[in-house]
């Protein structure tokens, strides 16, 4: 009697096709996490093929010079029309603010486009979704794509902000450990707000193209991006301050400008009459980032897949909806 | 056969007649050769045709509420909170706001118009519509014509409500300038969105990248948020070119006629008759772009391929 | 190989030509190499004739149907609809013409099926009135009443397609354009496309069709004419039986016999035989268990049959069973272009296979012979 190939052996592990030439429920048994990495990593390339633009200088110059230059530009000539640009402090606090905002932009509607492209462009949406790949993880990775765009964004506009708009910068000033933690955690909060988005787009018509931009610029009133928090109204403030991007804007100031303007603080903002404090420390907004933003994410996983059922009840996921 | 009007009323049953038929002719020759009355009902019927669906989406799903009026209105709102921020005169909030309602029209412009025949290949409705004997320019004023409703609405909001919410009063002395030079803006912005439209069916994928160039740069050179004399050199060359800035401006200084508006910019009625001018123009060049891309479509075969 | 090739020699007064084709050639400039769609076709289709292009995959049918529908312009040659020049007249042959493609997905899935038409109508200039009418009269015409209100993103594929047809007959067009209009239908769908085409043809007959298809039995069902394309130019032009005839110049029949003294031997011996042989394999069994005798019998016309049945009677044998074999499109095709029009769907065009377009059209006998005895081959 020859002995059995160990592959073909009905009781052989991973994906062998069993000699008795029957269903092999390894076959079903996923790798877990590894799979889920692997999902993320497949789909954060895929992203990148179709949004990076390092290669096509028009591309480049569209998404990581003129729109968020402009939209800099925009605050910064607003400041000098009023104060004839007597407040260089004030500048660089909007050139930040504004420079930040490509994150949070790209973030919000890289998730959301993705499903409005699938869906309705490519035609892609039901494939993925019925692949064995996690969805949520193929979701995150093209959202990471395009935040890579956002990065590029924003570095261009902080630096042309240094460069030509006299905003003081000195490097050897940064605290780097905040920076990343604050990055880390920012981030992420991001890609929750954009799944949200992208959970509401699953319901939508193929028109909500423009609703990340619709959200990033309702964000951008409370989240003391480009003006502090105690312009606004006290309720209106209490809102900044359960949103995990106004915390995020504040460490990313805290580290590259330490001792600069603050957004969440000051004389007749609700933070330093519940706090008592001129302004938060480091550590207070890491801690806050933390919490808000794990608040953001259970939140958003949530919706996401109360509307992931919708969209399945309702045949959503392969139409096609345009008017 | 039964057939059913247009209120869904059962009208008399017509037996024996064949319901494939429709006013027949004696030869194809007849049938392709149409007045000029036929040839306007129906590229007019066209546009309320393509206006259909858009108006008809509105109410059949409403997150547009939401994401096109209270969300724009907040967007705002942070511009009107930088000019508190920064102590400003009160004219500039009611630039800000001014300027946050025109935005409707240039979003609906870019989104809805300048990238649609692109949206319409790639769904495969394109060449239904060149293979139909409408001007496919009907289809652009249809689409127009529908995304307008919902511009308006988001327009007449963010100034309504921004207006009252903070305390905005305007001072008019022309109203039928105001008027004339609003009316004249939307014309020349859907004269520019036709031209789009042509433009981008050809560059393809790229159109929709192009969309993005043209929302916060064009934004910032039209002066949305401050008075785009302000720009200097380039406010003047987007004053000749853009409609939005020079109908923006137009409508400032007649908006807010008592106060102090920065010199540099010219007259409301010199800003009317350029405008009159970009009506033209654009209208013209739209129809002789949309025709000589046609053909270079046909020749190139592009009026089908999705990918493109 | 040419349609026609010929000036159209009929009276200056006479009704033109619904199709008039003449040396159209298409070339796509794609890399590596430009793609030839398009290689000198000719094409003359009557007014009221159901014509139908009949190739595979990459023939150049959808490419020729879309020059003659506007959407695209030739290389080179020249094109007509009823007199109306391709290039330069699109306005009006878009008057008088519809098309429809299978497999389409158009439309706005926000809106119903009756307000999907009724917009298409408007295009086409319908009065409001007048167009909610013709919709609701085609709705009904082609069996999606049930349909009427549902939003066009909730209709199957086989529901869809007849929107798509009820799309195409709303100006009521003197000629219906139909590219491959039962791709990806199940067998009911498309069977129910044909049937609404051809109620339609039966309704206005003096409506001209162009249909394209690489469905043999389509093309057959419903074609007065084909022309058979392949690699850009048309192989062979004629009805369903002229064409069969190419193949099979004899008639075929399969006959079962309760007995066969003598064998096949003594049938080739009948007068009108040209060959006879036994159906390998399909020796069949009555309901009393009986043997019976299966045969492919060539003769040399169908009115030959009428002798070999009595002669049949004179050998002692019963017919049992009696029906004649033809051969189909695919065989003319393969005879055509020496392949199945699976092989070319499998093997994928190949631009340097030009020896086969250069065969003489009319087959030669050898070929046939081969055919023939191919044929009985398979079933003896």
């Amino acid at each position: 009697m020859t002995a059995v190939d160990p592959a073909l052996r009905p009781d052989a592990p991973g994906l062998a096709s069993p000699a008795w030439g029957g269903f092999d429920p390894a076959r079903t048994r996923g790798r877990g996490w590894i799979d889920i990495r692997h999902s993320f990593v497949t789909a954060v390339r895929l992203g990148w093929k179709m949004e990076a633009n390092w290669t096509d200088p028009l591309l480049f110059f569209i998404y990581s010079v003129a729109k968020p230059l402009a939209s800099a530009l925009i605050l910064v000539v607003m400041l000098d029309v009023i104060s004839g640009g007597a407040k260089p402090e004030y500048r660089a606090f909007v050139v930040v603010g504004s420079a930040l905002w490509s994150f949070v932009l790209s973030g919000m509607s890289g998730l959301a486009w993705m499903i409005l492209d699938d869906r309705e462009r490519y035609r892609m949406l039901k494939y993925l979704y019925v692949s064995p790949s996690d969805f949520l993880a193929v979701m995150f990775g093209r959202g990471v794509a395009r935040i890579g765009v956002g990065a590029m964004g924003a570095s261009i506009t902080l630096a042309v902000g240094v460069v030509f708009l006299r905003v003081p910068f000195e490097i050897g000033r940064i605290d780097w450990p905040l920076l990343l933690a604050v990055m880390t955690l920012g981030l992420t909060s991001i890609l929750a707000i954009g799944l949200l988005l992208a959970a509401i787009c699953m319901q939508t018509r193929q028109e909500s193209w423009s609703y990340p931009e619709a959200a990033a610029g309702a964000l951008f009133l409370i989240s003391g991006v480009v003006f502090p928090l105690s312009v606004l109204p006290l309720p209106v403030q209490s809102l900044g301050l359960l949103t995990p991007l106004t915390w995020w804007v504040e460490g990313i100031r805290h580290a590259l400008f330490p001792g600069g303007v603050t957004a969440i603080g000051g004389p007749g903002s609700l933070y330093t009459r519940l706090s008592g404090a001129p302004s938060p420390t480091s550590g207070e907004i890491v801690v806050v980032l933390l919490a808000t933003g794990a608040v953001a994410t259970l939140a958003a996983v949530a919706v996401f897949r109360s509307s992931d059922r919708r969209a399945k009840d309702r045949g959503l996921l392969d139409q096609t909806t345009g008017s | 056969m039964t057939a059913r009007g247009d209120a869904g009323r059962r009208t008399v049953d017509a037996p024996g007649r064949n319901a494939f038929v429709y006013r027949p002719t004696a030869s194809p020759q007849e049938a392709a050769n149409w007045t000029p009355r036929q040839v306007a009902m129906t590229n007019f019927r066209t546009v309320l045709g393509r206006a259909y669906p858009r108006v008809s989406g509105l109410f059949r799903e409403k997150s547009w509420v939401f994401f096109e009026i209270l969300l724009p209105f907040l967007a705002t709102s942070a511009f009107v909170f930088v000019y508190r921020a920064l102590e400003a005169p009160p004219q500039y909030i009611g630039f800000v706001v001014l300027g946050g309602a025109m935005t409707a029209f240039w979003l609906n412009v870019i989104w809805m118009m300048a990238q649609q025949l692109w949206w319409e290949k790639s769904q495969g409705n394109l060449e239904l519509y060149f293979a139909a004997p409408m001007h496919i320019m009907a289809v652009l004023f249809g689409m127009a014509f529908g995304g307008f409703v919902m511009s308006s609405t988001r327009a007449a909001a963010v100034l309504v409500v921004a207006t009252a919410v903070y305390g905005v009063s305007f001072s008019v002395d022309q109203w039928a300038l105001l008027i004339g030079v609003f009316l004249l803006t939307l014309a020349a912005l859907y004269g520019l969105g036709m031209m789009l439209a042509s433009l981008f069916l050809m560059w393809g994928r790229e159109a929709w990248h192009l969309t993005q160039l043209l929302v916060e740069p064009v934004y910032f050179v039209s002066g949305l948020n401050f008075p785009i004399a302000r720009l200097g050199v380039l406010g003047s060359v987007a004053i000749s070119i853009l409609p939005l800035a020079v109908g923006l401006d137009a409508m400032r200084q007649l908006a807010f006629a008592g106060s102090a508006y920065p010199a540099g910019t010219p007259a409301p009625a010199i800003e009317a008759g350029i405008l009159v001018a970009m009506v033209v123009v654009f209208i013209v060049l739209s129809r002789w772009t949309l025709a000589i891309l046609e053909r270079r479509a046909r020749s190139e075969g592009r009026l089908s391929v999705r990918w493109q | 190989m040419s349609g026609t090739g010929q000036p159209d020699p009929r009276p200056a007064n006479a009704q033109p030509l619904a199709i008039d084709v003449r040396g159209i050639r298409r070339v796509y400039k794609v890399k590596p190499k430009p793609v030839v769609a398009l290689d000198g076709v000719d094409l003359a289709v009557e007014p009221g004739e159901f014509f139908g292009l009949l190739g595979p995959n990459g023939a150049g049918k959808t490419t020729l149907i879309k020059i003659l529908t506007t959407l695209l312009l030739p290389s080179e040659g020249t094109a007509r609809i009823f007199g109306f020049d391709v290039e330069r007249q699109t306005k009006q042959i878009r008057r008088i013409m519809n098309m429809v493609a299978g497999g389409e997905q158009s439309g706005y899935g926000i809106l119903t099926v009756r307000e999907q038409l009724w917009m298409f109508s408007q295009f086409y200039g319908l009065p409001t009135r007048d167009g909610w009418n013709r919709v609701d009269e085609l709705i009904d015409a082609v069996g999606l009443d049930e349909q009427r209100e549902q939003r066009v993103s909730t209709l199957s594929t086989g529901q869809r397609q007849k929107m798509n047809f009820a799309r195409g007959l709303l100006n009521d067009p003197w000629i219906f354009f139909l590219d491959e209009p039962t791709l990806g239908l199940d067998v009911a769908a498309a069977r129910s496309v044909r049937e609404l085409i051809l109620a339609w043809k039966a309704a206005v007959p003096g409506r001209t069709v162009l249909l394209t298809t690489h469905y043999m039995a389509e093309a057959d069902e419903l074609c007065d004419r084909i022309a058979i394309v392949d690699h850009g130019r048309i192989l062979a032009l004629g009805t369903p039986e002229e064409l069969k005839k190419r193949v099979q110049r004899e008639s075929v029949f399969r006959i079962e016999l309760d007995r066969l003294d003598g064998g096949v031997g003594a049938l080739r011996r009948l007068p009108g035989v040209v060959n006879a042989a036994l159906a390998v394999g399909d020796q069949a069994t009555t309901a009393d268990d009986r043997q019976t005798v299966e045969v492919n019998l060539a003769l040399v016309d169908d009115a030959a049959l009428g002798d070999v049945v009595g002669a049949l009677g004179g050998l002692g044998a019963h017919i049992l069973a009696l029906r004649k074999s033809e051969p189909s499109l695919e065989d003319v095709f393969v005879e055509l272009v020496g392949r199945g029009f699976d092989e070319v769907v499998r093997d994928g065009p190949d631009p340097d296979r030009r020896d086969h377009h250069d065969r003489p059209t009319g087959g030669d006998r050898g070929a046939t012979d081969e055919a023939r005895e191919r044929e009985i081959e398979v079933v003896g």
